[in-house]
């Protein structure tokens, strides 16, 4: 009984970690912009779409681990690519304009990269190359599985690097600015448009990293992982708090679980109803997020500190 | 009139119906991605009313429209301290949990020796009585475009009401809406409540045109649409969603011209449209440029 609860807590954790990145990356686009991104989860199902094509032309004549690092290297560098013209496209001609209007430009071209990534990859499931041929470890009832293991591993280290990038780096710094006030970040002199562009690129890559932690754990992409990378990056920022990076990870982290219970109580059914549960509370009866600081007092804050 | 006109005219008349709901909660100052839930409750309400407790098409239809209403003043009053964002973000976990639920949900009886009604991911088949009760697919056509030119003629006398102009200007600014004696809050779960009706009622149709429905038809991808059909065609005039969905639909999906392309195609296009003109085509500026245009001799006479 107890192990069963710590081993649904693992899985739980471990799915998590890759939804804390896809989190925090939606989270760090909408800090800088005040916009939603809705063509995020598209960006991270080109480089996907990306990764598994070049398995299906290039597979053979690979090397099994050259293979899979070049499908990392592919699939973030696309979602990152996506980015740029996303951000070239729908939001820097927009900036300081209609924000409806940047969301729904937004959305036209989640269609356009999702119809141009099947026509690259028509078939429905498209495997993806994985690294493991591993089997699992056992740890006495417990049951450690390679990819899960990968995914806290990776999703630690992207979180350190990140934390480091924002905190100590003129960049950081102009970045936390911008999205705790940007008349503040105007009056120091700091170029809204090109901080804006590069932290747009940050959090595709962020993204991208976390898209990649799903699909090798699924070894496999398909037409519907743009829609359900954006619900659960999605759900994981507004659970913690709109705008906040740490929120975006406990939301994550905190989302893995309640699926993993979920699913583990009342079958796989109820999962996806279970988290989408979750946001509506959240939004009703605490919109600000259930940690940290939210975007909804960010305001109050950066005042403060003026 | 060859069936693929009638199959697409229909088509257009009941997407508009989402298109209208969306645009009425734009107008309001609110973004929803979640109109399709209303949609999809008034096609399960009404199909179940009319095929299961056997109640004649129009009460159906009315059933269909006011179980839309009652969803979306639901969630109109739970979310009415919510903006921008947060609505819209509470409107698609609605949307969302309706699909999934649907999914779950299981109320048969048999009917004339076969087990009908919703049938969870199975969906809902048989909902005939449009057919039984004689309408071909040529009058249900005039049927849709009816309600659907009532619904149009409803919101464009409104707008022009005093609540309608009391809703325009929540939307521009509700701190100024609040100061002139709006209850805003009020106001917000009462337009919500009529949106929900509207896609209500387009749902309905829906279900009795294609007698089968199934949770996974109302997915976000139809609410994201009806969205950008709203802001496309302009935020204007209540003809603005109509535009939309006919750019779409009527000349994007029904030519063969781009086919397999027509996302790529689409999207660029509504992508560079909205740099141009971020409130659609026919936004405020231009509907009073064009009333000025209809109404010059009678300022002169």
């Amino acid at each position: 009984m107890i192990v069963d609860i710590v081993q649904t807590l693992l899985n739980g954790l471990a799915a998590g970690a890759a939804y804390a990145l896809l989190g925090v990356g939606f989270t760090m686009m909408f800090g800088v912009m005040r916009r939603l991104n809705l063509s995020y989860g598209a960006t991270l199902m080109f480089g996907g779409y990306l990764g598994a094509l070049l398995a299906s032309r290039a597979g053979g004549a690979l090397p099994d681990a050259a293979l899979v690092l070049l499908a990392a290297a592919v699939t973030v560098a696309g979602a990152t690519l996506a980015g740029l013209y996303v951000e070239r496209l729908c939001f820097a001609p927009l900036r300081g304009r209609s924000g409806v209007a940047a969301m729904v430009s937004s959305f036209a071209v989640w269609m356009q990269i999702e119809e141009f990534s099947t026509w690259l990859l028509p078939l429905h499931t498209n495997p993806y190359p994985a690294p493991f041929n591993v089997a699992s470890w056992q740890l006495g009832a417990l049951t450690l599985r390679p990819e899960h293991l990968l995914t806290l591993l990776v999703a630690v280290l992207v979180a350190i690097l990140l934390h480091r990038l924002l905190r100590a780096s003129r960049f950081g710094l102009a970045v936390r600015t911008l999205s705790d006030s940007p008349a503040a970040a105007q009056a120091v002199g700091i170029d809204a448009g090109r901080t804006t562009l590069l932290a747009f690129l940050a959090a595709s890559t962020v993204g991208g990293i976390g898209a990649w932690l799903v699909l090798v754990a699924d070894q496999q992409v398909t037409p519907m992982f743009g829609m359900w990378s954006m619900a659960k990056g999605l759900i994981a920022m507004m659970l913690g708090g709109l705008g906040s990076i740490p929120g975006a990870v406990a939301g994550g982290l905190l989302l893995g679980v309640l699926e993993a219970s979920g699913q583990a109580l009342f079958g796989p059914q109820i999962r996806e109803l279970i988290a989408w549960g979750a946001l509506f509370l959240v939004l009703v009866l605490r919109p600000g997020g259930l940690f940290g600081r939210a975007a909804f007092d960010l305001d109050i804050a950066a005042h403060q500190r003026l | 009139m060859s069936d693929f006109a009638v199959g697409l005219i229909s088509n257009i008349g009941m997407i508009t119906f989402v298109a209208l709901s969306a645009y009425l909660l734009l107008v309001s100052g609110s973004i929803s991605f979640g109109q399709q839930a209303y949609f999809g409750l008034g096609a399960y309400a009404a199909g179940i009313a009319t095929t299961l407790w056997d109640w004649p098409l129009a009460l159906g239809l009315a059933f269909g429209a006011l179980t839309g209403a009652l969803g979306g003043g639901l969630v109109g009053a739970l979310t009415r301290r919510l903006h921008g964002l947060y609505f819209a973000i509470a409107t698609l976990a609605f949307a969302e949990m309706t699909r999934l639920a649907l999914d779950l949900w299981r109320y048969q009886r048999p009917i004339g020796g076969e087990l009908v009604g919703p049938d969870g991911p199975n969906g809902f088949a048989g909902i005939r009585r449009a057919f039984t009760d004689g309408w071909e697919p040529l009058s249900f056509m005039i049927l849709i475009w009816v309600l659907l030119a009532g619904t149009m003629l409803v919101l464009i006398l409104f707008e022009r009401s005093r609540s309608g102009a009391a809703l325009r200007g929540a939307g521009e600014d509700p701190v100024l809406a609040r100061a002139l004696g709006t209850d805003v809050a009020r106001l917000r779960v009462n337009t919500a409540a009529a949106a929900g009706a509207i896609a209500g009622l387009g749902g309905g149709l829906y279900a009795h045109l294609n007698t089968y429905i199934e949770p996974r038809l109302f997915d976000v991808m139809l609410g994201v649409h009806a969205l950008a059909y709203g802001i496309i065609g302009g935020l204007g005039t209540a003809f603005g969603p109509l535009i939309g969905v006919l750019i779409d639909i009527g000349i994007l999906e029904s030519s063969r011209l781009f086919q397999g392309w027509r996302m790529v195609v689409f999207g660029g296009l509504v992508a560079l449209l909205l740099i141009w003109r971020p409130r659609g085509l026919l936004d405020e500026a231009t509907v009073r440029r064009l009333r000025r245009l209809f109404t010059t001799p009678a300022r002169h006479a």
